[in-house]
């Protein structure tokens, strides 16, 4: 290796940041009220369910690593928090179930869609990306299912009381999404178990000569973004006052580009919990940005793929040095 | 032996076709460093494999310490402290030190990880144990090799358990700074009452460190030196090569004709100004341990790697060789070391296998005349002995030296000027080795020029005409084959002699 490379590996690294920079520049030169408490409160509120799923798949990708296309992937978490989200809703609505009941219904669902993710990859050996692509296909299938393509309300109080509710004045889905980055971090940062799974992620062999069981803690890991996925189906049920179809597409999108976003953040250049965290706010930051200064909605989509592009290519492009 | 650490006895391992172990005893005494040698494939990582547990001895006995193991598994290994220095370092990149050291046995709390404790504990580790200031925040990417392997050595050890550690080749991937800084912390190990199996093709580090010696030669134990001087290498060496190579070799008469390849000054990361001609009609041989630099020179010499200066000059013409496709477009062709992963198509059949080089002769206006393919192919097969002869054979279900036949017929097919062999008959009987020693032979008679790289010093001896011996990215030698021995040979490869 010659000595440029560290500087050219550098320079790629610092590109998605120094993108990002600069768009919040824009965004602040030309939005009087970008930066304001009530919008930031807004941006952090609409960044919940993003930064759930966000640290669902940040867990799968620590175990798996961090290649994009053979390293662990789960694409299905957002597909997971919608399915909930229908089943839930239509509980509550349709069957005046309670909402506790509703919740375990939908539960068993993700644990059904962790463990199929678990064992695609674990048992048979499928790429996580095409088994989880394939799961989160027939996921979105059963929602339509439940909700017959149809937007469902919820009215009821528990999901509204996450919508409205404020906790010493910070609204309760911000201080919820709070407690879950929280705990998803110290189980994966800072415990033994969490350290086993970095091991799993960054090097299998490694970690097997360690005595490391990298299969169970992989399989684990698809369990654990299946239950970030239930979780983030209550906040998406919250953020829209009931279950609509087509909210896994936008939420599939926020959710890598934050995670991977998150990477370009984080000192050793890997993806972490906290990182993925950032990524999230950040993204709904940008998204909240582009409405303040009058984008075109549909416009937004395409920026955010080109961003993902950017990030993911910035990453592949540093291993590649 | 009452006082023996660990004792093997008898241990037996066969495998389809191949007896791998045949009776070896290998016994380590408590505190002392012991040489584990032989040439490859003499069951040096076997017997390290019987007693690591990952394959089960089908006969013979293992004691440590006085104690029985029934049943050797790497549970039960671990258990009675011994401890295993693979030779892939086995880290991950983005871990720090203290991770590294702690994988898979972090101390923590419930209010999470003691990194503090841990970190001070690696440190005080290599300070006191290994004699080597590391600050438990570095990032293993940013350590330097020699460092890395001291972190798989801590990783090894920093429970207090090990009584014998096992260093499998520790120091191919080294410089000899490097070299002197790990030799530093082995003895530093000694003194604390550890017990060593070193295993190492490197004779001067053998005799320079170990003190006792047990040699390997096809499956069995052939000697046990009880003491070792800084000249007991000779004796090795004598040991490990045995008289009854001879006979394999075609005697033929060819006589070198001009220059065909001449590399002046060539360099890359793992090898420095490299000089070297090879002429018509001549074998020329290059012998190096892992990590000399070899196996960097053929692929630099095929485009898969890019030097970083000198030239390479084939029949006059200076090449610029940036892929593989630029070597092949100039008459230069390999056929490679790992020839099931580079060689060949497994899924394919021979026929498919042979004409893959060639496909524009065989094509009219780029469609495949696969009538013509299969005639070539049974052509070749036949020249060749490959058997089955049938073309239509998927390449996996060939025989090693069968499959080799494959990837020689390939380029065969497209009539090359220069030949470049990488450990040609690595893995295949000693039959097929004659018949492939006989090919090569002919090829270089019709007039080609043949580089071979090899780890086996009696093929180099035996086919060549000349052989380049490369040590730690130099060539440091040039021998003419005419009445040399094999055991010089390797004396100069392994460092233990100056040519």
């Amino acid at each position: 290796m010659t000595l440029t490379q560290p500087l050219t590996r550098r320079v790629i690294d610092s590109i998605p940041i120094a993108v990002f920079v600069a768009l919040f520049l824009y965004i602040g030169l030309n939005s009087a009220n970008f930066l304001t408490l009530a919008t930031w409160e807004l941006i952090l509120k609409q960044a919940v369910p993003v930064v759930v799923v966000a640290v669902g798949l940040a867990t799968v990708i620590v175990a798996g690593g961090d290649d994009v296309v053979s390293g662990g992937i789960d694409l299905s978490i957002p597909a997971t928090a919608t399915v909930c989200a229908a089943i839930i809703a239509d509980q509550l609505t349709n069957h005046d179930t309670a909402v506790a009941v509703a919740l375990i219904l939908a539960l068993g669902a993700a644990a059904v869609v962790g463990a199929v993710n678990a064992t695609l990859v674990v048992r048979v050996g499928m790429t996580p990306l095409l088994a989880t692509l394939a799961t989160s296909v027939a996921v979105v299938g059963v929602t339509k299912v439940i909700t017959e393509s149809r937007r469902i309300g919820v009215s009821d109080a528990t999901i509204l009381f996450v919508r409205d509710g404020r906790i010493v004045g910070v609204p309760v889905s911000i201080v919820m999404m709070a407690l879950i980055a929280l705990a998803f971090w110290h189980l994966v940062h800072r415990t033994k178990w969490g350290m086993h799974l970095q091991a799993t992620g960054g090097s299998r062999d490694a970690a097997e000569i360690s005595g490391i069981a990298t299969r169970r803690l992989v399989a684990l890991s698809f369990m654990l973004a299946a239950f970030a996925g239930w979780l983030a189906s209550v906040f998406v049920l919250a953020r829209g006052s009931g279950s609509s179809p087509g909210t896994e597409e936008t939420l599939l999108l926020e959710m890598v580009l934050a995670t991977f976003l998150g990477a370009a953040f984080s000192p050793r250049r890997v993806v972490t919990v906290w990182g993925a965290v950032l990524g999230a706010v950040l993204v709904s930051a940008l998204t909240v940005g582009f409405i303040s200064i009058g984008i075109n909605v549909f416009w937004t989509g395409c920026i955010k793929g080109a961003l993902i592009l950017l990030v993911v290519a910035s990453a592949a492009a540093g291993r590649s040095q | 032996m009452a006082d023996a650490l660990l004792s093997m006895r008898a241990i037996t391992k066969t495998f389809p076709g191949v007896k791998a172990l045949d009776g070896v005893d290998l016994t380590v005494r408590p505190g002392e460093i012991h040489g584990l040698v032989g040439e490859n494939g003499a069951g040096k990582s076997t017997i390290i494999k019987v007693l690591a547990g990952i394959y089960r001895a089908d006969g013979g006995s293992v004691k440590i310490a006085g104690q029985a193991l029934p049943d050797v598994t790497p549970t039960a290994v671990h258990a009675a402290g011994v401890r295993f220095i693979h030779q892939e370092l086995h880290l991950v990149q983005h871990f720090t030190v203290t991770e590294s050291v702690f994988m898979g046995q972090e101390t923590a709390t419930l209010a999470g990880l003691s990194r503090r404790a841990m970190r001070r504990r690696a440190e005080a580790f290599f300070r006191d144990a290994l004699g080597s200031e590391i600050s438990g925040d570095t990032l293993i990417r940013d350590l330097g090799i020699a460092e890395r392997k001291l972190v798989q050595i801590a990783r090894a050890l920093i429970d207090g358990q090990a009584r014998l550690v096992v260093f499998d080749e520790p120091t191919a991937p080294l410089s000899s700074s490097e070299t002197d800084r790990l030799f530093a912390a082995i003895k530093r190990l000694k003194q604390r009452g550890i017990a060593m199996i070193y295993v190492s093709h490197y004779l001067a580090e053998i005799t320079a460190i170990c003190d006792r010696v047990t040699v390997l030669r096809n499956g069995q134990n052939v000697c046990v030196f009880d003491e070792v001087h800084p000249d007991s290498a000779g004796a090795m060496v004598a040991a490990m090569v045995g008289r009854d190579i001879a006979a394999l070799f075609p005697q033929s008469d060819r006589a070198p004709g001009c220059v065909v390849l001449a590399v002046s000054g060539l360099g890359h990361e793992r090898f420095q100004d490299v000089n070297l001609t090879v002429s018509k009609g001549e074998i020329v041989g290059i012998a190096g341990l892992i990590g000399s630099g070899r196996e960097e020179l053929i692929d630099v010499l095929y485009g898969l790697k890019r030097a970083t200066s000198g030239r390479v000059v084939l029949n006059d013409t200076p090449l610029s060789l940036r892929v593989p496709a630029d070597a092949v477009d100039n008459g230069i062709v390999l056929v490679p070391r790992d020839r099931r992963h580079d060689g060949l198509v497994l899924n394919m059949s021979v026929s498919d296998n042979v004409n893959l080089a060639s496909l524009d002769e065989i094509s009219t206006a780029l469609i495949e005349r696969r009538a013509k393919g299969a005639q070539k192919a049974r052509e070749i097969a036949q020249r060749l002995d490959v058997r089955p002869r049938d073309p239509a054979v998927v390449a996996r279900n060939l025989s090693g030296g069968n499959q080799q036949k494959v990837v020689l017929g390939r380029w065969l097919t497209k009539g090359a000027t220069l030949f470049m062999l990488d450990e040609p008959t690595v893995g295949v009987d000693v039959g097929a080795k004659v018949e492939i020693y006989a090919l090569i032979d002919r090829l270089a008679a019709d007039g080609a020029a043949v580089l071979v790289s090899s780890s086996d010093p009696g093929e180099l001896v035996g086919l060549c005409d000349r052989i380049l011996v490369m040590l730690r990215g130099r060539i440091v030698a040039e021998l003419a084959t005419e009445g040399l021995g094999v055991d010089h040979l390797v004396a100069v490869t392994t460092g233990g002699q100056a040519a």
